[in-house]
């Protein structure tokens, strides 16, 4: 059963269509991304199932919940667009105004200050913090109580390269210990590093829903080339020769010091290697790409940004 | 409520703002109701002939909740101005999206914003009350509870100038907007409703209709218009000009459109996006 299930929601601001008919279900213990260009609809589909922005039209339902939908919010850690607290208190005094919404206590509070890194500059005013350390904590509000449901929207905007790949980590390791993450991002890159369920939206409408496997393979069965492969041996021209006599080898590109070759799905990494192997050829290189969610991304959207 | 309101007191309670405004109400009442006390008896009471005109003190009991409601009331544009301030500051910082993302109803946050609009109006009559009676045993008059009413008044302007206050955040949502909206409006109804009170005074005059004063039955001038100055008596000899003063219909003006604020607010919040 679906944790959250959306249907045929819809959103105009004015004349523009922000969402058109939009339906898909979130499975438990997913993290699932909403992907989609910059301007394409997943903060307002966000906002909407936090009810801080009102559907023109359709429905969603936070599965197996029978609370009213403001106390079905309280059991779920959201951060939505921008990090949202009050500039003249402490880190910590924001937190303690989260918890007492969530109705959850403040025993949590000193946990996801020092989860994230912010137990140091907790008594520092908000106003005082960087675009980071604001990201932080809102982060660490939305892990206040130990949520089994996460809504992060973009969730590493503002960070620096460590601090992406830490959230990129957190995120991970709250989908092992269960949670379920929702999670939109315009970043493929990072939907594809930590999603294992992904919608792609673009100008307001839904294009593909599914598990980022099941995406990968369709691309893969769509167009039969879905692996690039990248080889070099000692001698190219002679290890081109022989990586021609294979079937399924759809084509072999010459670059600077390697060698690319396209092939269809039934070829593994392991079979060109003991064939070259077999033919007295050894490799030195051996790099089994697999097709990216950019790529499928940008099949799907376009390669234009919709704002 | 009380709960939301603690939480409330969270969020207030290290704000400067809030601090500043609440200290400038308290010493605005004590010292307005101080100047009009000295001026009394060093000025007018030394002029020859004043007793004739004013029997008593106007800080004599009853008289004293009539005055320090009346110029109490003066100062009621700061609290009304702190919930203009910390409403908005809500919108700015975008937190009463986050109030309702971590699980308050959007009814909850108008809820609690209309419960501190309550407990400012509450706070202020306190003040209002205990600067009466401390000027009230001061004056050596005997105490008396007679005139209480306009305590009564003064909270329901009290009410009036914070809904607004509430009503013109949620429309408007941003701080400098609100501030000057609230300030536009309360100018420009002040002077329709002095315009109102011309055309009642000719419509008397002329035609012989006596609706009360016009002017009283405006938004914000109808609990204005209960507080009145207890140097009224100068003007006993022009009364008779004057359109009558029909509390009773005032009154339910004032209360009818706390109603029609709540209303607006309640539709506001809960039907738009935030």
């Amino acid at each position: 059963m679906a944790i959250l299930s959306i249907n045929n929601l819809s959103k105009n601001y004015k004349t523009i269509r922000a969402l058109d008919n939009v339906s898909f279900a979130v499975p438990p213990k997913t993290v699932f991304g909403i992907l989609g260009p910059n301007g394409s609809g997943k903060t307002t589909l966000l906002g909407i199932i936090m009810d801080v922005i009102k559907a023109t039209g359709g429905t969603y339902e936070w599965t197996g919940e029978r609370l009213p939908a403001h106390d079905v919010r309280k059991k779920i850690g959201t951060l939505l667009e921008t990090p949202n607290f009050y500039h003249y208190l402490s880190g910590e005094k924001n937190l303690k105004i989260a918890a007492r919404i969530k109705r959850r206590g403040e025993a949590d509070i000193e946990k996801v200050l020092k989860t994230v890194n912010l137990y140091e500059r907790r008594t520092s005013k908000f106003s005082t913090y960087s675009l980071g350390m604001k990201q932080r904590l809102a982060i660490a509000s939305a892990l206040l109580g130990d949520p089994e449901i996460l809504v992060f929207d973009e969730p590493t905007n503002g960070l620096d390269p460590a601090g992406i790949a830490e959230i990129r980590e957190l995120i991970k390791e709250l989908n092992r210990n269960g949670k379920t993450i929702i999670m939109a991002s315009h970043i493929l890159d990072e939907v594809e590093k930590v999603c294992t369920h992904v919608a792609i939206i673009q100008k307001g409408v839904l294009k593909t829903v599914g598990s980022v496997n099941e995406l990968m393979n369709t691309a893969a069965s769509n167009n039969n080339t879905s692996f690039l492969i990248e080889i070099s041996a000692a001698d190219n021209r002679e290890l081109k020769n022989i990586l021609m006599q294979i079937n399924g080898v759809v084509s072999v590109t010459e670059g600077e010091n390697e060698l690319q070759i396209i092939c269809t799905e039934n070829i593994t990494g392991e079979y060109i290697n003991r064939y070259c192997f077999e033919k007295g050829m050894v490799l030195n290189k051996l790099n089994v790409k697999q097709k990216s969610l950019e790529t499928r991304f940008l099949e799907i959207t376009g390669k234009q940004s919709d704002k | 409520m009380i709960d939301l309101l603690k939480i409330e007191w969270l969020k207030i309670k290290s704000y400067t703002g809030f601090i500043l405004l609440a200290s400038f109400f308290a010493l605005g009442v004590v010292a307005s109701n101080l100047i009009v006390f000295v001026f009394k008896r060093e000025v007018i009471d030394k002029v020859k002939g004043s007793q004739l005109l004013f029997s008593g003190s106007p800080f004599d009991f009853d008289m004293v909740w009539k005055t320090v409601s009346y110029y109490s009331s003066f100062f009621l544009m700061l609290p009304a101005l702190l919930l203009v301030i910390l409403m908005s500051n809500e919108f700015t910082f975008k937190t009463h999206r986050q109030n309702v993302i971590d699980g308050w109803s959007r009814f909850e946050f108008l809820k609690v914003k209309i419960g501190m609009a309550l407990v400012f109006a509450l706070g202020s009559t306190i003040v209002v009350i205990l600067t009466a009676l401390v000027f009230g045993a001061t004056s050596g008059s005997s105490f008396s509870v007679s005139g209480i009413e306009n305590i009564g008044y003064f909270f329901l302007k009290a009410i009036t100038y914070n809904m607004v206050a509430i009503l013109i955040s949620l429309l408007t949502k941003r701080s400098g907007v609100a501030i000057a909206v609230f300030f536009i409006y309360t100018i420009f109804e002040n002077g329709i409703s002095l315009l109102l009170f011309f055309l009642a005074i000719k419509l008397k005059k002329d035609s012989q209709l006596d609706f009360g004063n016009l002017g009283n039955y405006l938004p914000m001038n109808a609990s204005d218009g209960l507080l009145t100055s207890p140097f009224e008596q100068f003007s006993g000899i022009t009364k008779s000009f004057l359109p009558s003063d029909f509390n009773w219909i005032v009154l339910a003006f004032a209360l009818v459109y706390l109603i029609l604020f709540y209303v607006w607010s309640k539709r506001k919040m809960l039907t738009s996006d935030l």
